[in-house]
């Protein structure tokens, strides 16, 4: 750990060490579990910095991850969200050393780990089929990297109980992996990556082998544990509720190129591009690209005008307006700003009933919500109209957002 | 009404599968069942009638050529059990068989390795290397083998000398059976593996070696047999004393050629070990073939 350029993580990294040696040497017999109890203990808390990091497959053109710049706070729990493909994947497997770094630098704390072994980036991570080895037992799973890093073994037994401990694992620590249910699996995944109090948590899709139910009960667990525990983690999923619910900041990327960074609630109300915007929310954002004429458009029968300032400063006659379907209320037809909208479909889920349906008078728009051809208006589950009804609806104040028709970035 | 269709559609895989699975064990045209029988025959029957004649005396033999033992003798059996250079004969055998054994896997698993789980220029040439080893007749190249082994390894008459070059001509076959299955442990494992501080060696010994048992117990099983039933490079190679028990039912039966009963007995009893052997590693092998780890 010595040749480590001096920084703060660095020092913080050599004394939490140091006190390790120290109490695993005198203190086999006198039960002082709280000093590796990794909530009291010493994780060691770093920063992760992406800078202009770039990652190019050998025989491909295009970056699968392209300049990207991402700063994530110590402690922080982040979420890379996107489609498949995106580099999402590629971008956590930069960091924990699984893919080459073609341009740019990786930091964790102060530490340039861009050119560094996996081994020595002191991370951890859980594999979204969890990789757990199949002829050890669960508890040698865990102490895994204790007993390759030549801990001793009773401390290796100590910090693997006490992680079982925490994830309920105790009483199947000496089954094999085959032997135990696709949750307690997921389970020991986690419990190796705590086991060794790493500064950073990687978690590649986690939850993604995990039955529905089961997801989001482990969604919210691992969420609680991570704040617990504390320790900076970057979380990769391509579910963008899961982005939304356990995230403490969510980046979005497509196409290997980052789109935004921000809180849950900063990206569902004001998504930076359409890409965004179509991307988190679900249902979808009811997306459509529009003619502006005289500082209005015209969805519908509805006549909406455009802030001033954004149409004076088109670079076209086009913008793309975005709402989200429980931004509709369902209004008379005569109330001014209400277009129609005829029902295809109800899909009622109890707190909430969705209506799928088209525009009327409808001048050759394309207003959909993501990979639907329909519209998505959210109404009251009590009042739930036929199919083929029509129904009026009109757009809340101020909660429509205005993208660029061109580049697609935000407006208003 | 609404019900009914959906809980028909979940049922009627399971009936249908179900009951085509009972079909084809209870059916089975007799054709098949009749090319079965003559198959077995061909390769059974020379077998069986080494093993009966064993129990005949050569009267028996000269009398009623395909007849059954009667009475039964023993003492053909019991006279080769009683003959020292059959039991020197199998000790040879069994040596060699070890010896040849042990570097096909270790080797093998140690070539396959690479081949299967590192990215590196050539790697397919290399690898096309093995396979072509498969084409190459170990008797073209025996008279080469013979001076390289005798004259400049000096390893000419020892078991070692024997079971090195058949330990090189069984690394093709162990290749190409252990890469496929060195390849389908997955890759998160060895990234786990990584991440969690083994080097790629230490991968190896830790993760690949205790999940690739299977397909080591298949080869080595493979090259047990091999080496049991080789006889065209001891011949060569072993004199004397050091002679593999193939080469031992040769002597015998041109030293006894008139005591056909006893060679019956001779064979049988050597071919006897490596049966068993096999047999009882049969499952085993079928599981390596079929493939690596799940999960």
């Amino acid at each position: 750990m010595a040749e480590h350029p001096v920084g703060q993580g660095t020092i913080a990294l050599q004394q939490c060490h140091s006190r390790h040696a120290s109490v695993s040497n005198d203190t086999r017999h006198d039960g002082s579990s709280g000093t590796y109890l990794p909530v009291e203990g010493c994780f060691i808390m770093a920063t992760v910095t992406f800078d202009h990091a770039t990652r190019i497959y050998p025989g491909t053109e295009r970056p699968a991850v392209d300049a990207l710049n991402l700063h994530i706070e110590d402690g922080e729990f982040l979420v890379l969200v996107g489609p498949s493909g995106c580099g999402k994947s590629t971008s956590l497997r930069m960091l924990a050393g699984l893919e080459d770094v073609n341009g740019g630098h990786i930091f964790i704390g102060e530490r340039d780990v861009t050119d560094v072994q996996p081994k020595d980036r002191d991370i951890a991570m859980v594999f979204q089929n969890y990789a757990l080895y199949p002829h050890m037992s669960v508890a040698d799973n865990m102490g895994f990297a204790l007993k390759i890093a030549g801990t001793p073994k009773a401390e290796i037994r100590q910090r693997v109980e006490e992680a079982a401990k925490i994830l309920d694992l105790t009483e199947y620590l000496d089954r094999k992996p085959k032997a135990l249910s696709g949750g307690q699996r997921q389970r020991v995944a986690m419990g190796r990556a705590i086991v060794r109090q790493p500064q950073v948590f990687l978690m590649d899709e986690p939850l993604s082998n995990l039955d529905a139910k089961l997801r989001v009960q482990t969604r919210t667990q691992i969420a609680s544990l991570q704040r617990r525990l504390g320790v900076t983690t970057v979380y990769v999923t391509h579910d963008q509720t899961e982005a939304l619910t356990m995230g403490d900041r969510i980046a979005v990327l497509n196409a290997g190129i980052l789109q935004q960074v921000g809180t849950p609630r900063e990206m569902y109300d004001k998504p930076a591009n359409v890409f965004v915007a179509g991307f988190i929310g679900s249902p979808a954002m009811n997306i459509g690209t529009f003619t502006v004429t005289n500082g209005s458009v015209q969805v519908g029968a509805a006549t909406l005008p455009i802030d001033r300032t954004i149409a004076s400063n088109l670079d076209s006659n086009r913008v793309t307006l975005g709402f989200r379907p429980e931004s509709l209320d369902v209004v008379d037809a005569s109330t001014a700003g209400a277009f129609h909208v005829e029902v295809n479909l109800v899909e009622e889920l109890g707190s909430d009933a969705y209506v799928y349906g088209s525009l009327k008078d409808d001048v050759a728009t394309d207003l959909h919500a993501g990979s639907t051809d329909q519209l998505i208006v959210r109404i009251n589950p009590r009042h739930v109209p036929e199919k083929g009804e029509i129904i009026s609806v009109a757009i809340k104040p101020g909660q429509q957002h205005v993208f660029s028709a061109t580049s697609g970035e935000r407006l208003s | 009404m609404s019900v009914a269709p959906t809980s028909d559609l979940s049922i009627a895989p399971h009936v249908r599968r179900r009951k085509s699975s009972s079909d084809s064990f209870r059916g089975g045209s007799p054709l098949i069942y009749g090319i079965a029988l003559v198959v077995v025959a061909v390769t059974l029957g020379p077998v069986i009638y080494g093993v009966l004649g064993g129990f005949r005396t050569n009267a028996q033999l000269a009398a009623t050529p395909a007849g059954l033992p009667s009475p039964w003798v023993l003492d053909n059996y019991l006279g080769v059990l009683a003959n020292p250079a059959f039991w020197q004969y199998t000790w040879n055998s069994v040596a060699v068989a070890m010896i040849t054994t042990a570097a096909v896997v270790v080797f093998g698993t140690m070539a396959a390795y690479p081949l299967a789980r590192y990215e590196f220029k050539g790697r397919e040439a290399l690898y096309m290397v093995f396979v072509l080893g498969l084409l190459f007749p170990a008797a073209v190249a025996i008279v080469p083998l013979f001076i390289l082994i005798t004259q400049n390894f000096g390893l000419g008459n020892t078991w070692l000398g024997v079971a090195l070059p058949q330990a090189a001509f069984a690394l093709p076959t162990t290749v190409i059976i252990l890469r496929p299955f060195l390849m389908a442990i997955p890759k998160e494992l060895e990234e786990a593996a990584l991440l969690d501080g083994a080097s790629r060696i230490g991968f190896f010994w830790r993760i690949l070696l205790p999940l690739s048992g299977p397909g080591m117990v298949t080869v080595g099983v493979l090259a047990f047999v091999g080496s049991w039933n080789a006889y065209l490079l001891p011949l060569l190679l072993l004199q004397g004393e050091n002679k593999t028990l193939p080469l031992g039912v040769a002597d015998f039966s041109s030293e006894h050629s008139s005591d056909t009963a006893g060679v019956f007995a001779f064979t049988t009893l050597a071919m006897i070990p490596a049966l068993i052997f096999f047999l009882a590693m049969q499952k085993r092998i079928v599981n390596g073939l079929q493939g690596a780890v799940k999960g």
